[in-house]
């Protein structure tokens, strides 16, 4: 009996030691959110270099700031809309200017848009496999495609990209159907003058478009694919990015909305930023500071994304070997007291 | 406490080998089913005019449920699809449909005879459809994908794996089901088995192999989603778009159009089922 009732007391002490740290350590952060004793929930994001990014800003929050973490995972829709009713906190890689959901968000006030987070921006465009056009004699394929540059050539080698649900036509495997590079892309192909002979071909997922790529390179067929970087496909595969006529700020917002009078342009780089629910940015000063100071280089992200696809690694892991071995980089992001906290965190 | 086991790299090694090994000899099958059956019969299908297909319904309508409220309805419904602007899409995934249930039908009855006639072979197949049932879909649809090519193909097969069960099974049971006392007084007069199946066993099952197809089409039309997840054009590819782009109104309208095609197609069927069954309620009383 006594006994029991010992336990029962040691086991009441350590708990409240336990929270009395924890609450200790929520209390000295410099986060005002998190000093009392919220969590901040970010969005589950299905590509590696968000889930990556992600990762990095979990861990200097939990480590750094002393601040409790949770991730919820969903579709893109599901997790912007509840971001912006206020349910998710932060959506670590926003493409700006990409998803209406946000676009309409930012406008209302109701989400807000900080830093910077990819050095240059991002990539995208058409692209073809290089054996295609450079063929590849290790694997004895030759190259059918010498010529082919850019857009301007593809009325050439119109044959090589056959539809066969629909043989007078040649396929632009093209964007998952409601994203916004779907109208861009047709928009393109009346621009560049193609849409007589190519057709876009809509996957309907990323994972269908991910495996058809796949499955060209492993048979060393033609293909020609709409793609965007960073990303861990194009880091695996050997590819060529077809030249597109210089960017037209007129002429893109033409091709986007896929109007007949489209003239040429090619997609501007677009800018990776950090997605905050609009209340919990204003309600906490120092976390947004810390935010918008975020900044990966590609090279970084592309690295980063190779090792979860490839080495198999999980995106908390990749995180953990960034801020070990990249505190140039992370450094400048956080106060000095903050690097400290996480620098003897993971020195334990 | 667990033995590290994992099949995930030989898994992935033999998708690989078969893609690139096999890829086009599948291209093949790809262009065959697309040339002979889907290609020609979507064109028919939008090149006969609308009207038309909606006499024709009306007609088959009546013909099966020998009513007119619900042939009326069923016409006015198929309108009502037109007027929300999915004729076009509609007859995609119709034609996408037909071409899934005719190869559900040519695969699933025959060997739904053959497994009532073994039990051997039923304890091999049962097995393999319960796979079939609960597999998740993206788990074979991705290399399904990656050997057939983007597009119709896959999804047919897809749908196949996800609809042929229930005709397997109905079929085996409603022939299985054929009662005993019949086939003895049948075999008395020196039925060959070809015969009795002929004769005797596949028109007495004929309600539970109609109720079998009734259910492969349900389970076709569920799964038109899926289907344009991987690239196959329809009405799926609109609930899609919904879904994407937080578009509730267009993603209820097309889903509204492939919930009001399952039911014509689901009350038709069913007519034809329930008339075979009063038919020898009628030859019993006689």
């Amino acid at each position: 009996m006594k006994k029991t009732a010992v336990k029962i007391m040691l086991a009441a002490g350590l708990l409240a030691s336990a929270t009395l740290v924890g609450t200790q350590a929520q209390q000295n952060s410099p986060s005002k959110y998190c000093a009392a004793g919220n969590t901040v929930k970010f969005a589950g994001i299905s590509w590696e270099s968000g889930q990556f990014i992600t990762e990095v800003l979990r861990n200097i929050l939990e480590k750094g700031y002393g601040c409790k973490t949770e991730v919820i995972i969903g579709s893109t829709t599901v997790t912007e809309t509840a971001l912006i009713n206020g349910d998710l906190h932060v959506w670590a890689e926003e493409w700006e200017g990409f998803n209406d959901i946000v676009i309409k968000g930012v406008k209302d006030g109701k989400a807000k848009l900080v830093g910077k987070i990819l050095q240059g921006g991002t990539v995208e465009g058409w692209f073809v496999p290089r054996y295609l056009v450079e063929g590849d004699s290790a694997r004895g394929i030759k190259a059918l495609a010498p010529d082919l540059k850019s857009v301007s050539d593809l009325a050439k080698y119109k044959d090589l990209f056959k539809d066969d649900e629909n043989p007078n036509m040649s396929r632009l495997l093209g964007c998952v159907s409601g994203w916004v590079c779907d109208k861009t892309n047709d928009g393109k192909l009346t621009a560049y003058k193609l849409n007589s002979m190519y057709q876009q071909f809509r996957p309907g997922s990323q994972a269908a478009l991910d495996a058809s790529v796949a499955s060209a390179f492993q048979q060393g067929k033609p293909i020609l694919f709409y793609y965007w970087a960073p990303t861990s496909l194009l880091g695996k595969y050997d590819v060529i990015q077809l030249k597109e006529p210089k960017y037209n700020a007129k002429c893109y917002e033409l091709e986007k909305a896929n109007d007949p009078k489209a003239c040429a342009s090619a997609t501007p780089s677009a800018t990776l930023r950090i997605n905050l629910n609009a209340d919990f940015a204003k309600s906490d000063a120092a976390l947004t500071r810390f935010f918008g100071k975020t900044s990966f280089s590609l090279n970084q992200l592309q690295k980063a994304i190779l090792r979860i696809s490839e080495d198999k690694i999980s995106a908390s892991d990749a995180a953990m070997d960034f801020l070990k071995n990249q505190k140039a980089t992370w450094s400048k992001w956080v106060p000095a007291g903050v690097a400290q906290k996480l620098e003897a965190s993971m020195m334990k | 406490m667990f033995l590290n086991l994992s099949i995930t790299d030989p898994i992935n090694n033999f998708v690989t080998w078969l893609v690139s090994h096999y890829g086009e000899f599948f291209h093949g099958i790809t262009l065959f089913l697309l040339h002979y059956f889907l290609i020609p019969l979507e064109l028919a299908l939008r090149w006969i005019p609308p009207w038309a297909v909606l006499i024709a319904l009306g007609l088959l309508g009546f013909h099966a449920t020998k009513r007119f409220l619900p042939t009326f309805l069923f016409v006015a419904c198929a309108y009502l699809i037109g007027c929300f602007g999915l004729w076009d899409k509609l007859m995609l995934t119709l034609a996408l449909m037909m071409v899934s249930t005719f190869l559900c039908v040519l695969i699933g009855i025959p060997l739904g005879i053959l497994t009532s006639k073994s039990n051997r072979l039923r304890s091999i197949v049962l097995p393999v459809l319960d796979v079939m049932q609960t597999m998740p879909g993206f788990v074979y649809l991705i290399p399904v994908l990656m050997l057939f090519n983007l597009g119709k193909v896959p999804a047919i097969f897809a749908t196949i794996i996800y609809a042929l069960p229930p005709l397997i099974r109905l079929t085996d049971l409603g022939i299985r089901q054929v009662d005993a006392d019949t086939k003895e007084a049948a075999a008395a007069f020196g039925t060959s088995p070809w015969q009795m199946l002929i004769g005797v066993e596949l028109p007495l099952a004929r309600p539970s192999i109609m109720a079998g197809i009734n259910q492969t089409i349900m389970m076709a039309l569920a799964m038109v989603v899926v289907a344009s997840m991987i690239g196959a054009r329809g009405l799926g590819e609109d609930v899609l778009e919904g879904i994407n782009t937080l578009n509730v109104g267009k993603g209820s309208q097309a889903g509204i159009a492939v919930v009001i095609l399952a039911i014509i197609i689901d009350r038709i069927s069913q007519a034809y089922g329930m008339e075979a069954r009063q038919r020898r309620l009628l030859n019993g009383k006689r």
